[in-house]
């Protein structure tokens, strides 16, 4: 569907994209996903056409649309700040676009109300003032108004960054069942490796203008291909070499664990499991699993243990740690 | 083909659009004023021989230097009294628990929609030697001046009064914002609430005191109206005369007149150029996430209470006596207002509408009818002029100056950050450097001739004059148009712009329904403000000085003066009491407007509708 071949883009002097090669499938929700500066947005907009590259080709559905003004890309946009006219009323926000095409009044209406529906605004919502709308509500205009022109591509720019924690979950829930619903193709800019993880049929994890992994989210947490990936999603523990020379790992390279892939059991089964001593330091309490900090081999290591209420340990207890070669992600020192 | 007409359109348009800006920022801005300046070093002395330094050599030795001195004092001394009368009116309101702070603030703010000549004169009717308050007080004080009320005393009095408006808006708006959790941090740690006003208030305001300090001290230099009516020798009323002398009155006038100006232009640059030095270097801002709003403090001590209350009711008795007496004095007749004595029993609205005759003994005992002698303000041919030339040329020059100001404004946001764009500005900025007086009388100067530059007109020649002050006018509001609109185009957010682009809009289509009614409300507030401050403005018509350019503030000077003659214009006092009264209303609509209405934002606007057609159908018994 949307196809970016040997894309650069500079600023001056400054690299802001370097080689980007995507290829995103009709259907898709695609995210891009990286700290800030790392050139996500960059690539977002380049596809839009907000930014011409240095060199380098976009393509959708074939053909080449590098050059193609903006307004005739066929692409909507749901901005980071939802960008809705203030000045007009939420009906009149949904049909800017269509009024611009020229489209008369009963078929602008029409298909105002249609997708109005299929985002769940009723007629009421239609007639208020976008400032009078919620955080949640104000997402599902820009999302209709963006849809409602018929684009073949939808891009969003991190549209869940200004909202508070509770209603992004929520919203994001929303979004992939909106995107399901359309079937639209969608790109999806954002920093929140949660969100990507959650959203995403596929995710390219961008650091400094260049794309480090291309995946599946499952590719990306557990198959991370470099160790900036690796440690950008999700929490991870570094182990030092007290640890990995015990159990035989090659000192050449760095060695990751996720916290999930250390196990911790009580004291008595260090013989039976040959794991490693530790002693709790700290925990913190999150409900529905528990964080402990462990001291093992004069490294404190990060564990996550499900809540089951009757395996908790306290600080200063000792326990058996038990770490697989196998959930070792290993990357070669720079 | 179709795309290249529409370029060579757009071309076209931009061309157009940069030469007449240029030609008018060169023709109304900079060419008047370098003949001013120039006309400084081409006089002839005595001996008919052209002497560079002449007029600067008859500065030094005629009265002169007096005239820049008068204007310092009352500008050091205007600097003292309106900041403390200024503070005091914000503290009192603002900060400390003084009871019936509302309606306290409402009087102090009455300078709001009642200022200038309406002002000026207000004060001459209560304070000058027949004035009420005047009997009143020589009846406590037997002893006292009657004739307290002129030159610098009364100028004084009055403008300090007059120029609080500043201290009330934007003094009132910075105690407003201090977090109220550093006030309890410091009383926490000890503070007395003397301190905490000294020590942790004070400090925070004092960037806005600064600009407003300067702002009172450039006021009083250019002091017009006070200085004229009340009497006192300062630079703006030397100007005005100078200008309409001649050579065979007295040496070199006009170059004289422009030297003072000049003088007066310089210490306008010099401070303001202070002012944007110390703007640039920062202000203190709470650094706070969650700013708490202030808490009024209570004055603790019964006596320091009981003697803010005192003062604080004083000040408000000062402020709110002229604005009573006037609106009180418009429905009196003339034997009353004469008197200075309210007649409790007997009301009239002939001040304001319809005409009477007036009858009167001549000195060898006949009985004379004067038809049409007393005569409402809008029943007045004078009025009425005076009235429809200021309502036309403020609106048309507000508008122009809104205009001017939104096409540079997008044109200086499309190009931010380049040369062209800080040109633009510089330019649209620059009569903010020179006082209104040197602008206006180097357009009375320069264009009163036919002047190639355009067309071979003289613009002060009859009608020709309305022109000119429409175009003073709208040069002089530029500056404030543009600051005020350049801070609204701020608040678009480039996404909006983006957005529209996305949606196919064109560059036209996106300005016009997009940003456009983004910026409404404050273009249409500067257009307000402008129209408010120019329909009852008083410097610049006394500067042009035309009899086919007599706006309105003219003609309610001219009441000041032309009372009773021979019977004429009897109850032109009762007349000017109106029209007070009246700019008092158009003021206070404006300003309601423009900060009650105009501040709404489409979901405030739409909740308003749906009141209104809920209240309405209640009414009609219609669902």
């Amino acid at each position: 569907m949307i196809k970016l071949n040997n894309i650069f883009v500079k600023f001056g002097d400054f690299e802001a994209l370097r080689d980007i090669n995507v290829h995103v499938k009709e259907g898709q929700f695609y995210t891009f996903l990286g700290p800030s500066g790392c050139g996500k947005t960059t690539t977002l907009r380049t596809i839009t056409g907000f930014i011409e590259p240095s060199s380098g080709s976009v393509f959708m559905a074939g053909n080449d649309i590098t050059h193609v003004p903006i307004e005739k890309r066929n692409i909507g946009i749901v901005f980071q700040s939802y960008a809705l006219f203030p000045t007009m009323t939420v009906y009149d926000n949904i049909a800017f676009g269509l009024k611009i095409k020229k489209l008369n009044k009963s078929e602008i209406d029409k298909r105002v109300r249609e997708i109005a529906a299929k985002v769940d605004l009723s007629s009421e919502q239609l007639e208020k003032a976008v400032s009078q709308l919620s955080g949640g509500q104000q997402q599902r205009v820009a999302i209709a108004r963006a849809l409602v022109t018929g684009p073949a591509i939808i891009c969003m720019d991190e549209p869940l960054s200004n909202l508070d924690a509770k209603l992004r979950v929520q919203l994001r829930n929303e979004l992939k069942k909106m995107q399901r619903e359309f079937g639209i193709t969608t790109i999806y800019v954002t920093h929140d490796q949660e969100e990507a993880l959650t959203l995403s049929d596929c995710i390219a994890v961008f650091n400094k203008g260049v794309i480090e992994q291309i995946g599946t989210p499952n590719d990306i947490y557990n198959h991370s291909k470099t160790e900036f990936v690796a440690n950008f999603i999700g929490d991870i523990n570094k182990l030092e070499s007290a640890i990995t020379s015990q159990i035989g790992l090659n000192d050449k390279q760095n060695h990751f664990i996720r916290l999930e892939r250390i196990h911790v059991l009580r004291e008595s089964a260090l013989s039976e499991s040959g794991g490693f001593e530790g002693v709790i330091e700290s925990q913190e309490y999150y409900g529905l699993y528990i964080k402990y900090y462990i001291r093992v081999c004069n490294q404190v290591l990060k564990v996550i243990e499900k809540n089951d209420g009757v395996k908790i340990y306290n600080p200063g207890e000792k326990v058996s740690i038990v770490i697989k070669p196998e959930d070792i992600m290993s990357y070669p020192k720079e | 083909m179709q795309k290249n007409n529409s370029l060579d359109a757009g071309f076209i348009a931009k061309i157009f659009g940069f030469a007449l800006f240029v030609y008018l920022f060169l023709g109304f801005m900079v060419l008047p004023c370098l003949n001013t300046l120039t006309s400084i070093f081409t006089t002839k002395n005595a001996q008919g021989i052209t002497d560079p330094l002449a007029v600067v050599k008859f500065f030094w030795a005629g009265t002169m230097p007096l005239f820049v001195w008068n204007s310092l004092k009352l500008a050091v001394s205007l600097v003292i009294t309106v900041n403390i009368v200024g503070i005091s009116i914000v503290l009192l309101t603002e900060y400390f628990d003084i009871k019936g702070a509302n309606i306290l603030r409402m009087g102090y703010m009455t300078t709001l929609i009642y200022s200038g000549v309406a002002l000026v004169t207000g004060y001459q009717f209560l304070y000058d030697t027949n004035g009420m308050m005047t009997t009143w007080l020589a009846q406590i004080f037997p002893t006292i001046n009657r004739q307290w009320f002129s030159g610098f005393n009364a100028v004084l009095f009055t403008m300090t009064f007059a120029c609080t408006s500043n201290h009330a808006l934007f003094l009132r708006n910075a105690i407003r914002g201090i977090d109220y959790n550093t006030v309890e941090a410091a009383r926490n740690l000890g503070a007395s609430p003397f301190r905490v006003l000294f020590s942790v208030v004070m400090p925070t305001l004092l960037p806005t005191l600064f600009s407003l300090t300067v702002m009172t001290f450039i006021t009083g230099l250019c002091a017009m109206s006070a200085p004229t009516l009340l009497g006192y020798n300062s630079i703006n009323p030397e100007i005005v005369r100078l200008a309409g002398s001649s050579v065979a009155d007295e040496s070199f006038p006009q170059a004289r007149a422009a030297l003072l100006s000049v003088i007066l232009a310089m210490f306008t640059i010099i401070l303001l150029s202070v002012l944007n030095h110390y703007e640039r270097k920062g202000h203190y801002l709470s650094v706070s996430k969650t700013k708490a709003k202030l808490v009024k403090q209570k004055i603790t001590n019964p006596l320091w209470n009981i003697l803010a209350h005192v003062y604080a009711y004083v000040l408000f008795v000062i402020y709110m006596t002229p604005v009573v007496m006037i609106v009180l004095f418009s429905f009196q007749n003339y034997p009353a207002i004469r008197s200075k004595m309210l007649n409790f029993t007997d009301w009239t609205l002939i001040n304001y509408f319809g005409t009477q005759n007036y009858e009167y003994m001549t000195s060898r005992g006949r009985l004379r009818t004067r038809i049409g002698s007393i005569s409402g303000v809008f029943s007045n041919s004078d009025a009425v002029g005076g009235i429809r030339l200021s309502f036309v040329m403020s609106a048309i020059a507000a508008a122009l100056a809104c205009v001017i100001v939104v096409l540079a404004v997008s044109y200086i946001f499309k190009h931010r950050n380049k040369t062209r764009a800080l040109v633009t500005e510089s330019c649209l900025l620059f009569p903010w450097l020179l006082p209104t007086i040197l602008i206006c009388y180097s357009f009375r100067i320069f264009f009163n001739r036919e002047v190639w530059y355009v067309f071979g007109q003289n613009l002060y020649w009859r009608e020709n004059v309305r022109f000119l002050i429409i175009m003073a006018y709208t040069v002089t509001k530029l500056p404030f148009a543009l600051r005020m609109i350049k801070a609204a185009f701020y608040a678009i957010d480039d996404e909006l712009e983006e957005a529209a682009k996305n949606l196919g809009a064109s560059p036209v289509y996106t300005f016009l329904k997009v940003k456009l009614p983004i910026i409404l409300p404050s273009v249409l507030a500067v257009f307000a403000l402008n129209f408010n401050a120019l329909f009852t403005e008083y410097d610049m018509g006394a500067t042009f000085q035309s009899s086919y350019g007599k706006t309105y503030a003219m003609i309610i000077q001219n009441m000041t003066m032309e009372e009773g003659r021979e019977g004429y214009n009897v109850n032109a006092s009762g007349r000017r009491c109106a029209s007070t009264v009246f700019i008092m209303i158009v003021s206070g609509i404006i300003l309601y407007l423009v900060y009650g209405v105009g501040a709404r934002d489409l979901g405030e606007r739409l909740e308003a509708r749906k009141k209104w057609r809920q209240r309405w159908a209640k009414l009609t018994g219609r669902k």
